[in-house]
């Protein structure tokens, strides 16, 4: 059995604290998938946001992806796991990050488990993961885990080192529980495949025809 | 197979110059595009319908019939016309209308429009957008081939024995096209009434083409219309030209960078790869079209997008004559010698009586 976890990380500077976070969260989520059995194997696959800046203005702007960033989104919907990682920009996620969700097709994530991460510059803003992340994810119809994770400076090499690694370890074991199982996923409908008949159409529009 | 330019109506200032044509200009050169697009030889010249600024293009019909006085061969169509917004029965009598006074010069394509702001104008809501095209349209289909009809919808007051006047041209019903670039519903009610299918095919990457047209075509079949291969198919295409396709991109940036439609955005570069737009040489045009064929089949109308953006009027007209000298005639021969002899050619005034006589002589 061969897991797609899918990370996306929305880290602007290199080296990206958002993105060293994103690939602690994708490690341990990736070891705790395997834990669940021999037979388990984890495909990791990464987006950094940042690689599509412009590609996702343009899609904004004509109204379809192109090239790589069409990739990254089918990543993020082929996913049966998903991490993301924002960093912390005014009070929320960042611009970015929320411009390349609005990319997402809607009804992909339906079902998906999803980890909740996000980094900032104090442990002021640490409920952006609540207030800002888990609503979004839940207007997508994706199942956040309940450990959402938020990393400020303090919490890389200082004080709230161990209890951060606690947080990536516990939010990690929670994603590995619900994938693969938990709330089904309903198979998406190939509206192209499954045309609705003509006669239903005119039946929905009343009396039309009589 | 047909060839021709359809437009959106649109008044833009022109981005090297600075100027803004005038509503009384745009719409006089929409005449002279019409006139020079009929002397070069091109099928189909086909015209928009808007009711918002800064489109000038408002009742289609009245600029049709002006034209068609104005031209002699080139057949008159609609890019698209609203068959939400419109009352059926206004398009029945103005289409109806103009089929007369052009002796069947002229076809329509039907489309639903995407601007949300315009449906309250004409009492309508977007997301009706679907069933008021079902339903408006399974009504104009009978006022045009019904004398008397008794009728009653959601979408507009209910008719008690109304004659839609004037009756069609030899009772032969002007042409359908259905015009959809993302919406299986509208390819479905073209297969089902057996009508043309129109995908717009520029802004979007040809895969949107190639499903829309693939369902339009295996419907068609299950509708028993013919093999999918003879339903009847049409494309646009947006082609800017210069005999050096280096000197083309290079008078067309401008205006692409700041078109209303994408300017800001891609790069011109980005443009070409994804969409069907083609920047360069007549030869290279005529490459790329010949290559829509690859996912669309053999198709019975082209139809390229020439005036927008704010391009001179100058500018458009030399690419007509680019269009009815260098491309149009390859194209043409091309395009016939690869097409099988199953495959029909897009219906006209002419050919719609010819196949009802057919028909009645048929034995039954």
């Amino acid at each position: 059995m061969t897991y797609v976890l899918t990370v996306v990380t929305a880290g602007l500077r290199t080296p990206s604290s958002t993105r060293l976070l994103a690939d602690r969260l994708a490690q341990a989520s990736g070891d705790a998938l395997r834990r669940r059995g021999p037979d388990v194997d984890v495909e990791v696959r990464v987006v950094e946001v940042r690689d599509h800046a412009h590609p996702v203005a343009d899609a904004l702007l004509t109204g379809f992806p192109t090239g790589a960033l069409r990739s990254a989104l089918a990543d993020v919907a082929e996913a049966d796991a998903l991490v993301v990682v924002s960093p912390t920009f005014q009070g929320s996620y960042s611009g970015l990050f929320k411009s390349f969700v609005d990319l997402v097709e809607p009804g992909v994530l339906r079902g998906t488990p999803v980890l909740l991460a996000a980094t900032g510059g104090s442990e002021r803003h640490s409920l952006v993961v609540e207030h800002a992340l888990r609503p979004l994810f839940a207007y997508l119809g994706a199942v956040g885990v309940p450990t959402g994770v938020y990393a400020a400076t303090a919490d890389f090499g200082g004080d709230g080192s161990a209890a951060l690694d606690e947080r990536i370890a516990r939010a990690a074991g929670e994603l590995a529980a619900l994938t693969g199982g938990g709330a089904p996923r309903p198979a998406r409908r190939d509206e192209f495949a499954q045309v609705t008949p003509f006669e239903q159409l005119l039946a929905r529009a009343g009396a039309a025809g009589r | 197979m047909q060839f021709g330019i359809f437009t959106v109506g649109d008044v833009t200032t022109d981005p090297v110059t600075g100027h803004t044509p005038t509503e009384h200009e745009r719409i006089k050169a929409q005449v002279e595009i019409a006139q020079r697009a009929d002397e070069v030889g091109l099928d189909v010249v086909a015209f928009g319908q808007h009711h918002n600024p800064p489109f000038v293009a408002s009742a289609p019909t009245t600029t049709m019939a002006y034209v068609a006085a104005q031209t002699k061969n080139i057949m008159l169509s609609t890019s698209t016309t609203l068959i939400t917004t419109t009352d059926p029965v206004r398009i029945a009598e103005d289409y109806g209308t103009l089929q007369h006074l052009t002796d069947g010069r002229m076809d329509l394509m039907l489309g639903r429009g995407n601007t949300g702001p315009v449906y309250p104008w004409f009492g309508k809501d977007i997301r009706d957008g679907i069933e008021l095209a079902v339903e408006n349209y399974a009504l104009l289909h009978r006022l045009w081939r019904e004398d008397v009809v008794t009728w009653q919808g959601r979408h507009r007051t209910p008719l008690q024995s109304f004659t839609a006047t004037p009756r069609p041209l030899d009772g032969v019903p002007p042409f359908v096209w259905h015009g959809s670039i993302r919406s299986p519903e509208i390819a479905e009610q073209a297969a089902y009434y057996g009508d043309g299918f129109f995908h717009n095919h520029i802004f979007w990457p040809p895969e949107h083409t190639r499903e829309m047209v693939e369902l339009y075509r295996s419907r068609f079949e299950h509708y028993g219309h013919g093999s999918a291969d003879q339903a009847i198919v049409g494309l646009g295409g947006q082609v800017f030209m210069n005999k050096n396709s280096q000197d083309a991109i290079r008078e067309f940036r401008p205006y692409f960078d700041h078109a209303p439609v994408y300017g800001g955005g891609p790069s011109l570069e980005t443009f070409m790869r994804e969409t069907p737009l083609t920047v360069g040489s007549p030869d290279q045009v005529i490459e790329r079209t010949l290559g829509f064929r690859d996912y669309a089949g053999d198709y019975q109308r082209q139809l390229f997008l020439l005036d927008h953006a704010g391009l001179p009027l100058k500018t458009v007209l030399e690419q007509i004559d680019l269009l009815g000298e260098h491309v149009v005639p390859v194209l043409r021969r091309e395009f016939d010698a690869l097409r099988p002899a199953h495959v029909p050619e897009a219906p006209t005034h002419a050919s719609l009586v010819a196949a009802r006589g057919a028909q009645a002589a048929a034995p039954a």
